[in-house]
This record gives structure tokens, C-alpha cells and sequence, in this order.
């Protein structure tokens, strides 16, 4: 594992052909695909940060729809989290924790909790008109990357175990009795459930979406939570650095379970039960990446596409709509999803970047798609980090004396940054400081 | 002839594996009759995961028992067997590459201790935890 933090360089193996050769040596030196650079540490962490307090938020709502809020049909309060859920410890903070990772607290972070009672507009007036006005944490966000997963199913089969469950008669039984349970009493949606039973079950699979993610973040919050304290304190000074934590995180977290619990009055429904031994590795953060960090799908409203000349690919495997391709300018539009992450990460920006910000472009009047080009840059940080994870989990150390080894790893390096060939990646344009 | 756990045992070092194996509460199956061939990762193994790998598998015995699992595979296979085959599916339900071309490999492991003969099965001792994918 320590082996990524040792930067030797592979003199074995023939300098790479490859289109991004200079950025696999990097990989084969233990550095990241992001360049190694004082500003972009200074960006990736600020950003860091700035996203884990509205994740605090996502993750506990997301847990918070899957488990309480079920089949609502009208569930105009989804987004009001109760206390309940705004106090559920983290199980990766705070002096319980099962493992901890951020040294702070395990309930909702202060600045979010700020953030909540405030908004944007800084005053006290009712939650609803909060809410309506969108001065608020935009759960939309966090909905469309569940989505994500949902649409493109049956990814990093047949490791995933979690998705083809999905599809079992053990599920939909499961799902079968929560659906009974929650609509005791209610003849009308028990009527139409015997109708449409698959719609219904549909639904739940969408839960255990919602489910599945908000286990993913809970894990991810107090990881960049406490990178963002750990560069406060200056022990962060490389950006290998930040991605070496981030793969230590990964291996120290795999085994997490991935389930779906429904709480419905009072007793607690399994459907999908920690024993089917699902874990946080294979059944959430690598389908996450897949689908958020690759795939997603082309957010209406950005841009205009012509299905049928073929300008979406046929095969969602082939989707490249997520942010490692993102052109942040166009999708800076309102409503859409990518915005109003950008909208919640502007409020917890920490103040260097906030300076940063106001140096560079236009100032405060772009500071949305300046920040939006940081998280992108810090994404490529946090998709190396899954490489060298891979790399670790299923190849050879980096300083492995077998130069066989070495050259599954660099193919290995070499069809991953395959996946940049294609003219929207940004992974050209984040090498260089004047990309912002 | 001793069982695979009692092998695992009495070597000395296996430790980490005796303990996950007790504590997902396989004992039990891997004294029985079997057969099975075991890739043992040894102490050393264990210890190249980074700190809280293990403390997350143990608080957490279903998923440890699927990685535990996965170093398993029915029937009693030597290293002449497994060179017949390019990959073997574990109990885990996952299938394990065998690579014999130039050394003994089990995916990204190298076998260090080949065909230690158990009762009930038969050990590969490896010099890493191995995963699924």
C-alpha cells in the first residue's frame, strides 16, 4: 500500500507510446493524473471541503428518503431533514465511530447547520420559503447522481453483486412486504399496487439507489473533511500526497456494508439486509464512479443533440457526460444538476479560495465555473486515486522487481487513460494552471 | 493427516487468518470433509493491507466472509491441476486467475508454499490478500 507513496520512477520498461504517456509515467511514479503543483493542491482541497458540507447533507438525506420517506406519493418534504437524521452519527467522525476518520464530530457539520437555519439570504424566515426560493442545500443534485446509477445498471458486473440482487425474487419479495407494510390501511395504493406491482418494485430499486449512495457519502464526507483539516495543518504538501490518503481511505473502508433498511412504524424493514454481504468497494464506489465520474447521461438544457445522427452514443457504456468531460462553461445554466452542486459548494468555500477567486477571470461574477473547474480538477485527483487503488487491489507495487508485472501495470495505466482519448476529456486541459 | 485449519494453526503464520476465519465462523466448514484448496495469504500478507482494512471486514462478518471466501475453491487442486486452468471459481462465486507460465501465480499473489497436503484439502500459501474484479 505504502508503495504509492514512494515516487520511483520505473526505469525497467521502455518509455510509453501512449497519447498521455507523460501523465502514465506520472501514474508509474505514484503521482496522480492531476499535476503536482502548490495551486492545484490549494484548489483540489479547498473544493475538498467546500463539497463535503453539502454532502453531510446529501448523505443523510438520501438515507433519510430511502428509509423513511419510501413511497410517499407526494413527498413535497423529502428535502426537510428531520433532526433525527441531521444528529444520526456519521460512523466515520466523531468519538464512536466504527473507524475514525475525521477527527470532528459525527452530527451534522456547524457551517451546514448554519447554512440551514440562514441560507443564503441570511434570514430567519420559514423553512418553506427557504426551500421555494432554492435558498437551500440542492438535494437535486445529489438525486441525479443516484439516478445515474440507477440508468446505468448492470455496470462493473459481475463483481457488483448488489445490482443483479436487485432483480432477484428474494428482492422483490422483500420489497413486496415493505410495500404492504407502508400502505397498511391505504386501499387506493394497495389497489394500485396489485395493478402495477412492477412499477411499484421499480420504485423501491430506486430506494436502494438512494440507499446505496448515501452509504457511499457518509464514508466520503469525513475523508474530505479531514484532508481539508490535515492541509490547514500542513501536513498535506503534495498532491500524491491527497491522493494517497484518498486510496488508503478506500482500502480502509471496503468492507462497509451496503444495504437498504425501511423504517415503517416503527419496525425495521431488510430489503436489502447487511448479510448479503455487499460491500462499499464493489457495490457503491465503484458503480458511483463509473456512472458519475464517466457516464451520467446529457443533462437537458446545456446543449442540443441529435439522437438519431447518432450523437449519443447506442451503447450507454459509451456515455461521456460526466464531469472528467464536462465543459463546465455551457453547463452553468440554471436547474441543471451540475450547477446546483456548484450553487452548494459556493457556500462553503473555504476563504483562500474565495481570494483565489476573486484574482482570476472575472472575479466574483464567475467564480461558479471557476469553481466548477477545480472540482473537475479535483476529480481527476479522485478518479487516480481509484486507479492506483485498482492498481494496488488487483496488479503489482509500483517498485515491483518482475518487469512483467510492471508492464500489466502499465497497460493497466495505459487503458484507463484510454478512456481521455476522446476529444471532450478534460484531462488535456487540467495539465496546464491557465485552465480555470 | 491434519485439516487445513489445523495446518493454518499449527504453522505459526497464519495468525491474522486463523482469527478472520474464527470470527466469520468458518472453522466449522473448513474442518469438514470438503475437499478444499485453500490460498492461504500468511501474516505478512495480511499486513500489506493499509491500517483499517481489517478493522472494517471484522466489525462487518458478511463481507469478510466474502473476501475470506474468495481465497477458496472446491475440490482438491495442486499446482499440476491449477496449470491446466487459466482461472478457477472461487466459493465466493468469483473467478480467480491462475497464471503457471513463469512461476506460480494466483492473480496478483505469488504462491510461496505450494501443495501442502491437508486431510481434507490441500494449501497454496500466498504472499497477498487477494481481491474480486
Amino acid at each position: 500500500m505504502t508503495t504509492t507513496l514512494n515516487p520511483t520512477l520505473n526505469t525497467q520498461l521502455p518509455p510509453s507510446t501512449h497519447e498521455f504517456a507523460e501523465i502514465i509515467h506520472r501514474l508509474e511514479a505514484g503521482g496522480s493524473m492531476l499535476p503536482d503543483t502548490p495551486e492545484n493542491l490549494m484548489q483540489i482541497i479547498g473544493i475538498y471541503k467546500a463539497y463535503a458540507v453539502p454532502m453531510d447533507f446529501y448523505w443523510r438525506d438520501l438515507l433519510y428518503i430511502a428509509e423513511r420517506v419510501f413511497l410517499n406519493p407526494l413527498p413535497a418534504f423529502k428535502y426537510f431533514l428531520p433532526k433525527e437524521y441531521l444528529d444520526l452519527p456519521n460512523h466515520y467522525a466523531g468519538d464512536d465511530a466504527d473507524l475514525r476518520i475525521w477527527r470532528g464530530e459525527a452530527t451534522a457539520h456547524p457551517e451546514l447547520m448554519d447554512f440551514i437555519k440562514k441560507g443564503e439570504t441570511n434570514s430567519r424566515m420559514p423553512k418553506l420559503f427557504h426551500h421555494l426560493w432554492h435558498d437551500r442545500i440542492n438535494m437535486e443534485f445529489a438525486e441525479a447522481c443516484m439516478r445515474a446509477m440507477l440508468w446505468h445498471r448492470r455496470m462493473v458486473a459481475p463483481v457488483n453483486r448488489f445490482d443483479a440482487y436487485l432483480d432477484t425474487p428474494e428482492y422483490s419479495a422483500n420489497a413486496d412486504r415493505a410495500i404492504r407494510a407502508y400502505f397498511q390501511g391505504n386501499p387506493v395504493m394497495l389497489g394500485l399496487y396489485k395493478l402495477f406491482p412492477e412499477m411499484f418494485i421499480e420504485q423501491v430499486r430506486q430506494l436502494s439507489y438512494y440507499s446505496n449512495l448515501g452509504l457511499f457519502w457518509e464514508v466520503m464526507a469525513p475523508v474530505f473533511f479531514e484532508m481539508s483539516d490535515l492541509y490547514d495543518e500542513g501536513k498535506f504538501t503534495t498532491v500524491p500526497e491527497a491522493m494517497d490518503f484518498l486510496v488508503n481511505g478506500i482500502f480502509a473502508i471496503a468492507g462497509r456494508p451496503i444495504y437498504h433498511h425501511a423504517h415503517i412504524r416503527g419496525e425495521c424493514y431488510e430489503i436489502i439486509p447487511k448479510s448479503k454481504g455487499f460491500m462499499w468497494l464493489y457495490e457503491a464506489a465503484l458503480p458511483y464512479v463509473e456512472a458519475v465520474f464517466y457516464r451520467t447521461s446529457p443533462f437537458r438544457g446545456t446543449k442540443s443533440y441529435n439522437a438519431q445522427a447518432k450523437q449519443i452514443p447506442l451503447e450507454q457504456e459509451n456515455f461521456h457526460y460526466g464531469i472528467l468531460y464536462a465543459d463546465v462553461f455551457p453547463v452553468g445554466t440554471a436547474g441543471i444538476p451540475p450547477t446546483l452542486l456548484m450553487q452548494d459548494m459556493l457556500h462553503f468555500l473555504p476563504p483562500y479560495l474565495v481570494e483565489y477567486y476573486a484574482k482570476h477571470c472575472r472575479g466574483q461574477d464567475d467564480t461558479l465555473i471557476q469553481l466548477g473547474i477545480s472540482f473537475q480538477r479535483s476529480m481527476y485527483n479522485v478518479t487516480s486515486a481509484v486507479i492506483q487503488a485498482l492498481r494496488t487491489a488487483l496488479l503489482y507495487p509500483l517498485d515491483d522487481s518482475n518487469p512483467d508485472h510492471l508492464l500489466t501495470n502499465r497497460q493497466f495505466f495505459e487503458s484507463q487513460l484510454d478512456r481521455f482519448k476522446r476529444p471532450e476529456a478534460r484531462l488535456r486541459n487540467i495539465q496546464h494552471d491557465d485552465y480555470r | 493427516m491434519p485439516d487445513i485449519v489445523d495446518i493454518a494453526v499449527g504453522a505459526g503464520s497464519f495468525q491474522t487468518l486463523v482469527t478472520a476465519v474464527q470470527a466469520a465462523g468458518l472453522v466449522e466448514t473448513l474442518k469438514s470433509p470438503g475437499p478444499f484448496t485453500v490460498f492461504a495469504p500468511n501474516d505478512e500478507a495480511f499486513a500489506k493491507l493499509p491500517p483499517g482494512t481489517i478493522t472494517t471486514l471484522v466489525q462487518n462478518i458478511p463481507q469478510l466472509t466474502r473476501i475470506l471466501t474468495y481465497h477458496v475453491v472446491p475440490g482438491k487442486l495442486t499446482q499440476a491441476d491449477l496449470a491446466q486452468h487459466e482461472s478457477v471459481i472461487s466459493v465466493e462465486g468469483s473467478p480467480i486467475p491462475i497464471h503457471t507460465a513463469n512461476g506460480f501465480e494466483v492473480k496478483n499473489a505469488t504462491v510461496v508454499a505450494a501443495d501442502i497436503e491437508a486431510d481434507n484439502g490441500i494449501i497454496h500459501v500466498l504472499e497477498k490478500v487477494i481481491l474480486m474484479g
